[in-house]
């Protein structure tokens, strides 16, 4: 992967786009469902947990969300937690993006479009979760612009729609291009994706900009009702996207696919900076809450301390800063740039504190105590749990293939259909 | 993982051929499908509740005169199918010239609680939760702060140094709950209640977030009312039975108060701290109280001038 | 009508029974007292326009006229007016308390101020009321007595912003009634009597909050 061999391109007189796509398309599919005992194993564990959640949800949306522990306290709960941590993911891709695109990193540039497809997976789970959340699903139309009322720009929903659709089909073409044209055996034509890339940056921060502001532009939820939430989001988002990569990076090695420590180094960098800028504004909230006191930072109290005798997310957000300060610690001690294990139980710490920081200890405190001062807690049921693993379980399912589709045509270990024809206006 | 898949007699020896280990994953596929086809069977419920009609039902503000008409003879034979209730569903638009605006004497209201339940009974709320737009805090008097209040006290009332207020929807007249709704389900109608097609939610409570005084409800599960109970005189935007998974409000009682009536928490009151009328009268009782007492709304720093007023007179 | 205010007591110097039935609060048990004629008085001036100009009435709920009390004689049972009674009687101008009484209305619940018995009650007649300028008023017309000391709820009142009341905000679309002073104030112990809430709800997962000291304010 690391050596991606350029091809020739072929002359005239090959089948058109047509032909050779769906010839791209079948290949694909074939090199998504061959593997190695492993890898079906794997697969057909993903395939089992996805199932177990597509059941639990078919109830949820017979019996109804009772069958959540979300009440009209606590409105949203573990799906919109997971929803607002998966677009972090997915605007974490980023962090690959820039150094390969901006900074011509090359060894970068060569495992880029893991990012690209963890931006991929954890979109269609975001989009998952959301309608995973949704009590009529069966409307899900009404939200299609033309078709159903799309309340833009006002709501900033529908801006959330946008955006994450777009970055889906931006990360999808920029993917499927590159994809494409190695299995042709040619070199994309920079016209083709490099704007695409550049616009992909960007939208990258605007999507977790726009769910960040989902949730700040919100006047009667003080611990939300925040200018940092959308810088913090980022930072966070900054964490938990390298970190997962690096995971995969090194689970790929042990896969015996070539990934050198270039772009983990350079990962890892990012990291350092990242988790402490992270951890910085974490501190400055507790700081302007705690020493500001008052009705506004009750919810803030509740979630570190406690209030009025209620505790259910104490352990939860002390948990969150545990691993997010064992893992900052491990990731600027120089053994991470030496060996594995330090670095991965430091990446698996800051993600899983960050998935808990922004959820659970985020979006669920949110909302106790309640608008009105009620405080009533939230625990995700197991309705709510199966649901989630069966999303996260398809999000694995999506890198696992796109990885394993992308593996042998990048590494030109595929043969390119006859003769390829080339574009003719590209 | 090239070479793995490259390598298909090592991994998986029995499949020595490209033609079986096609055809096993054929049998894997269909296995695959079938096992998803027995993950979501349980919606075939919902195929077999959910019409063609209710589906592909047009938002209310699209609605023709005669569609209109068709969709409440169909909410009406529904409700008499699953509920075994006679009910008539109306459609009261606003009075032009209205502008609803309630107030509530925190002096006089001593918390009993009559209007929760009578909004409970007029509504058609789902019996086991007692559901009600209403929520009564008991409040500690010397401060405003509701942390030091709660809607759980079950004592007699008014009990030694707590005064009561009830919140409800405070028909904001810049509601964040309605700016929030991705597919404008829910809106601001010209007499001041804001409204919700309760067949055009998609339940993703994005209001419920957004409402600073908790005024909005979700339908978790469908609502269980006795045909006995059920009020049987109902309004398409107001209190016909909820269906589940969507949210639903306080409408000032629209399906009355749009036909001159008094909204029914305001008749319950048993201590009269309730005022109810159009702010537009310059005759009206709302008016004068507006004008001569000093009132207050809730979470003024909030921004959604409420049209919902509290004061205090002794 | 939230609470009877009968005192049954028995007395061994009067005929077997005697349920005395206090003043003109709206008893129980008293049907008397407790049928109200739904008819406009001089309050009905309060809210403006009604009656006239395609608008509905406004009704003004209203004691039926001086309260009795009812006595079982042998005949049957009797209603003997206030004044049975108290025409052989010399008025205590300075009784401010049940306390003072030596026969009747011993039990009567009292908590009205300092005021005294005949600060309302007529010792001239008393099957009716008197204003603090010694007008007679009709026990029907309570609330302009009433009204004499309790101007603030009166002016509210006036306006419609004091008092309980059903049927139609919009007088061009149909009537409305309102309560009279007494159907909510006792006129002997006016402070409105303590409830008990019957409706509470039963949201999942809320439980009562456990207040300390220093909650709420740090």
């Amino acid at each position: 992967m690391s050596s991606m061999p350029v091809r020739p391109k072929h002359p005239e007189g090959t089948p058109g786009h047509f032909l050779s796509y769906r010839k791209f398309l079948l290949r694909s599919l074939a090199l998504s469902t061959d593997g190695s005992l492993l890898f079906y194993t794997w697969m057909i564990m993903l395939t089992l947990v996805f199932l177990v959640g597509a059941n639990a949800w078919a109830n949820q949306v017979v019996h109804g969300m009772i069958t959540t522990n979300m009440t009209d306290h606590v409105s949203w709960g573990l799906y919109i937690s997971n929803f607002t941590f998966m677009v972090g993911v997915a605007a974490g891709g980023v962090m690959m993006v820039i150094p390969a695109y901006l900074y011509r990193d090359k060894a970068m540039h060569n495992v880029v479009i893991l990012g690209e497809f963890l931006a991929i997976a954890a979109i269609v789970m975001c989009l998952m979760f959301v309608v995973a959340d949704l009590g009529r699903p069966d409307r899900s139309w009404h939200l299609i612009p033309g078709l159903g009322r799309f309340n833009f720009p006002i709501s900033m929903l529908t801006w959330d729609v946008i955006v994450l659709n777009g970055y889906l089909l931006l990360n999808l073409h920029i993917c499927g291009y590159l994809l494409y044209m190695r299995f042709l055996g040619r070199t994309p034509n920079p016209k083709w994706y490099i704007p695409f890339v550049f616009i992909s940056i960007a939208w990258a921060i605007s999507i977790h900009t726009v769910t960040a502001f989902l949730y700040s532009g919100l006047g009667g939820r003080p611990l939300w009702n925040t200018a940092l939430l959308a810088p913090r989001f980022l930072a966070s988002a900054f964490v938990s996207g390298p970190a997962f990569i690096i995971i995969s990076m090194f689970v790929l090695r042990r896969l015996q696919v070539p990934i050198l420590d270039d772009p983990i180094h350079t990962l890892l960098k990012i990291l350092r900076i990242t988790v402490l800028i992270s951890l910085f504004m974490v501190v400055s909230e507790i700081f302007t809450e705690f020493y500001t006191g008052g009705a506004h930072t009750s919810s803030a109290r509740y979630l570190y301390l406690g209030l009025h005798g209620k505790n259910a997310l104490v352990p939860w957000i002390w948990t969150a800063v545990g691993l997010n300060i064992i893992g900052a610690i491990l990731l600027l001690h120089p053994a991470a740039t030496k060996r594995a294990v330090p670095l991965i139980i430091a990446c698996v710490f800051v993600f899983v504190g960050t998935w808990i920081e922004k959820g659970m200890g985020l979006i669920v405190p949110g909302f106790i105590p309640s608008t009105l001062h009620e405080m009533v807690e939230y625990l995700p049921s197991v309705t709510e749990w199966k649901v989630s693993a069966g999303i996260v379980a398809f999000g694995l399912m999506i890198y696992t293939i796109a990885i394993k589709i992308a593996v042998p045509i990048l590494s030109g270990r595929v043969s390119p259909p006859g003769q390829p024809h080339p574009p003719r206006d590209c | 993982m090239t070479e793995q898949s490259k390598g298909k007699t090592i991994s998986l020896p029995v499949l020595g051929s490209v033609s079986r280990r096609t055809a096993m994953k054929g049998v894997g596929a269909t296995l695959g499908a079938g096992a998803f086809a027995a993950a979501i069977s349980p919606l075939r419920h919902l195929a077999d509740t959910l019409t063609v009609e209710e589906l592909m039902q047009q938002h209310y503000q699209e609605l023709s005169a005669d569609g209109k008409k068709k969709v409440i003879e169909r909410l009406e034979a529904e409700t008499k199918e699953q509920y075994g209730a006679d009910v008539t569903i109306s459609d009261p638009r606003p009075i032009p010239g209205t502008k609803f605006v309630y107030a509530i004497n925190l002096s006089v209201c001593n918390g009993n609680g009559k209007c929760v339940e009578a909004c409970h009974n007029e509504n058609n709320h789902d019996r086991d939760t007692n559901q009600s737009y209403i929520r009564v805090l008991e409040m500690q008097k010397g401060t405003m702060d509701m942390e030091q209040g709660n809607t759980t006290y079950d004592h007699e009332v008014p009990a030694a140094d707590k005064f009561y207020m009830p919140v409800q929807c405070q028909q904001c007249d810049e509601p964040p709950c309605t700016d929030v709704c991705p597919v404008q389900a829910t809106w601001k109608e010209d007499d001041g209640i804001v409204v919700v097609d309760y067949n055009w939610c998609i339940g993703c409570r994005y209001c419920e977030a957004a409402c600073p005084y908790h005024a909005r409800r979700f339908n978790w599960k469908t609502p269980n009312v006795p045909a006995a109970e059920v009020n049987p005189d109902q309004g398409y935007l107001s209190n016909r039975i909820r269906p589940q998974g969507v949210v639903e409000k306080c409408h000032y009682c629209l399906h009355r108060t749009r036909k001159g009536r008094l909204p029914a928490c305001l008749e319950a009151c048993p201590t009269g701290a309730r005022v109810f009328g159009n702010i537009l009268d310059p005759d009206s009782e709302i008016r004068w109280l507006l004008e001569n007492k000093r009132v207050y709304v809730l979470k003024e720093e909030v921004g959604t001038k409420p049209s919902f007023f509290y004061f205090f007179d002794s | 009508m939230f609470q009877a205010r009968s005192s049954n007591r028995m007395s061994d110097r009067w005929i077997l029974l005697i349920l005395v039935v206090c003043g003109f609060t709206p008893l129980s048990g008293c049907d008397e007292v407790g049928s109200r004629h739904e008819v406009n008085t001089e309050f009905a001036d309060f809210v403006g326009g009604t009656g006239s100009g395609g608008r509905f009435e406004v009704t003004i709920s209203r004691p039926a006229g001086p309260p009795v009390v009812r006595v079982a004689t042998p005949e049957g049972e009797v209603a003997l007016a206030c004044s049975t009674c108290h025409d052989v009687r010399t008025p205590n101008f300075s009784n401010t308390t049940t306390a003072d009484l030596d026969e009747f209305h011993r039990d009567l619940p009292f908590g009205h101020g300092s005021i005294s018995c005949l600060s309302c009650h007529n010792s001239d007649n008393y099957d009716t009321l008197r204003l603090a300028n010694q007008t007679t008023v009709e026990y029907t017309d309570v609330m302009t007595l009433c009204a004499q000391c309790h101007g603030q709820q009166a002016r509210s009142y006036e306006h419609g912003v004091h008092g309980g009341m059903s049927g139609y905000w919009d007088l061009t679309r149909g009537p409305r009634t309102r309560n009279n002073c007494v159907d909510c104030h006792d006129p002997h112990q006016p402070a409105f009597p303590r409830m008990k809430p019957t409706f509470k709800p039963r949201d999942r997962f809320l439980t009562p909050p456990e207040h300390d000291e220093e909650a709420g304010h740090d």
